[in-house]
């Protein structure tokens, strides 16, 4: 009992620290990614080509003078930034970092939430994730930030549909809801070069996934919520330094859940990148330890393709946008449904 | 134990908020609450997927439609929201207050019968076994229901655009 | 466990007690999904308790046939209030007008 206690602890701590480390090198790579697509050079100056600029960065957001506007509605305007991280840190709870390890005469599952239902858990908590946005511009009292909460929920509602039948597609390819299952049915090579990575089974899918991301983290070209130039900053106008970098560390870490589970269904999750194998051997340990380090290159290259798409593409106008949601992702995700379906019956018979 | 007390405490704290708080809109995030609170009391009683079924449909649609809606409207002005004659308020919580008495009378004769033994087997594989097999008529159904249901909410809703035009 | 018998005895009955006392469309409505809620505990515990599976598609049916209910009652309030600026039921008593 305490043993499993102890165990649940420390996956908590570690898959806790893990995004919440890696984020001020997330921060500092949209903004030197950006300089160098706008063609200029971005922070440089602090530390050596401007590392510890997101260190200056959480230093302003410390100092900052908290500004509590009296217009404000007092218990919903604190409470939302804080919902917004946690409801962010749930879906990470499900993924692990690598494949089952067996050590001190039983097998550990490095993930922190093991259950039937495996990644069904993520879909089910990043359906909350709305309430922070709609929380934080309601509770902010002004019109621009109500429209940006109302625009956003709504866009992460429709985009939800279109996620929901491609994941559903995948776990009806799969077979099965359990990550580590997933991940092993994804090892393998075609002509011992291409690696057999769901991406390949299902480019429609994956591509219906990709979009779904994208609206469900409010990034560009999905971010009418904040949209700088047409309603001021949207659903966090109101909110200053500490709980305003609160609403953009939710931002991140929910993009780096999302991109977890993009991976891990689309991309082979943990599954070792094509040179490792190689050198991992039968050597349990460097397999772990290779595993966890896929996961995480694979994670910062989706990272960086959020960047990427960030700083390439404009906004879309909202009935753009919702028009895409229902009436060209949705059929196209039942259309994919419906094809697998018909593909999983026929190859099982 | 103590977990099933602390959940049924939390669960009766939240919706007392609900029917008892003055404004409508804490009456709103207090039911969001409860439900969260229920999702954990399915996954403590071993129904993992139903949890987050709840969650995901109740929590996460559901309440989102209640917040959004209060929202639209601006329910702010809206926040005289309990019955004021005495009589009445009198009357239906002794109603109610008998009623539980009834429920928790025939709970209290039965509760061996009724002891919470988790003889089922989670998996979802033996839970939707019998869906699309015996229940496959129903969940056809249901989905026409949801259809009927997103098409009655467009009609009435839709308002006229040109009428306003047409009227400045 | 078995206190949740008494638990969803109670918020059924606290439901009923909502949807009598509250004046407002969409607090009947919050009070009547208070009930939904007691009724799918209650299914549950009987599904665990007797080793009897359906009565858990029954909550999984419980659950879509709510959301149906939620999203046409709220669209007849939003209706409502374009109509007559309000959503007390005191004041849509009269139907002629």
């Amino acid at each position: 009992m305490l043993e499993a206690a102890i165990e649940i602890l420390l996956k908590t701590v570690v898959i806790l620290a893990l995004p919440l480390g890696a984020l001020p090198l997330i921060i500092h790579v949209e903004r030197r990614g950006a300089a160098f697509m706008q063609k200029r050079l971005g922070p440089n100056r602090v530390g050596p080509f401007g590392l510890l600029q997101p260190l200056a960065d959480v230093a302003k957001f410390m100092f900052k003078e908290e500004v509590h506007p009296s217009h404000v509605k007092p218990f919903f305007y604190t409470a939302a930034p804080v919902v917004a991280l946690v409801v962010a840190l749930l879906p990470l709870a499900c993924i692990p970092v690598a494949g089952p390890i067996e050590a001190f005469g039983r097998t550990i599952y490095p993930e922190v939430f093991r259950s039937d239902m495996g990644i069904f858990y993520a879909f089910a908590v990043s359906a909350l994730g709305s309430y922070g946005i709609l929380l934080a511009g309601w509770a902010s009292n002004n019109k621009y930030s109500m429209l940006g909460a109302l625009r956003a929920c709504a866009q992460m509602v429709s985009y939800e549909l279109s996620l929901s039948t491609s994941v559903v597609a995948m776990i009806f390819l799969y077979g099965t809801n359990d990550i580590h299952l997933m991940v092993s049915a994804q090892t393998g090579y075609w002509f011992g070069v291409i690696p057999q990575w769901g991406f390949f089974y299902q480019p429609v899918a994956a591509l219906l996934f990709l979009v779904g991301i994208f609206a469900e983290s409010n990034r560009l070209p999905f971010d009418l919520a904040e949209g700088e130039s047409e309603i001021v900053a949207g659903y966090h106008l109101e909110y200053s330094s500490m709980k305003f970098a609160l609403f953009f560390m939710a931002e991140y870490i929910h993009m780096i859940a999302l991109s977890a589970l993009f991976i891990i269904m689309f991309f082979g999750g943990y599954s070792l990148l094509p040179g490792f194998d190689l050198i991992a051997g039968n050597n349990p340990t460097l397999i772990v330890l290779l595993q966890v380090a896929s996961l995480t290159i694979k994670i910062a290259l989706m990272i960086w393709f959020f960047v990427w798409v960030r700083w390439t593409l404009p906004r879309f106008r909202y009935d753009q946008l919702m028009n895409l949601g229902w009436e060209r992702l949705l059929p196209l995700g039942i259309a994919n449904l419906i094809v697998t379906v018909l593909f999983v019956y026929f190859r099982n018979r | 134990m103590a977990i099933d007390i602390l959940l049924t405490l939390l669960t009766v704290v939240f919706s007392l908020m609900v029917v008892f708080s003055k404004k409508t809109v804490v009456a709103a995030f207090s039911l969001l609450m409860t439900l969260l609170v229920i999702a954990m009391i399915y996954f403590q009683l071993g129904t993992v997927f139903l949890s987050a079924v709840q969650v995901l449909v109740n929590a996460g649609a559901i309440a989102i439609l209640f917040v959004f809606v209060m929202m639209l409207i601006n329910l702010e002005q809206f926040q005289n929201n309990r019955e004021k004659s005495k009589w009445k308020l009198v009357v239906s919580t002794l109603t109610m207050l008998v009623l539980l008495g009834v429920f928790a009378l025939v709970i209290n004769n039965n509760i061996e019968a009724l002891s919470v033994v988790n003889l089922t087997d989670n998996s979802m594989k033996t839970l939707f076994a019998k869906l699309f097999d015996v229940y496959y008529l129903p969940f056809e159904m249901a989905t026409v229901l949801l259809l009927a249901a997103i098409v009655a909410s467009i009609v009435i809703t839709s308002h006229d655009r040109t009428e306003k035009l047409e009227e400045k | 466990m078995s206190i949740y018998y008494y638990l969803s005895a109670f918020l059924f009955c606290l439901g009923l007690l909502g949807t009598i006392f509250k004046k407002d469309l969409i607090s009947i409505l919050l009070c009547l999904e208070l009930m939904l809620a007691g009724v799918a505990l209650l299914f549950i515990l009987f599904s665990k308790a007797t080793g009897f599976l359906d009565s858990q598609l029954l909550v999984i049916f419980m659950m879509i046939i709510s959301a149906c209910e939620v999203a046409i009652g709220l669209s007849l309030i939003i209706a409502l209030y374009r109509k007559k600026q309000t959503i007390y039921t005191d004041d849509i008593k009269i139907i002629t007008e």
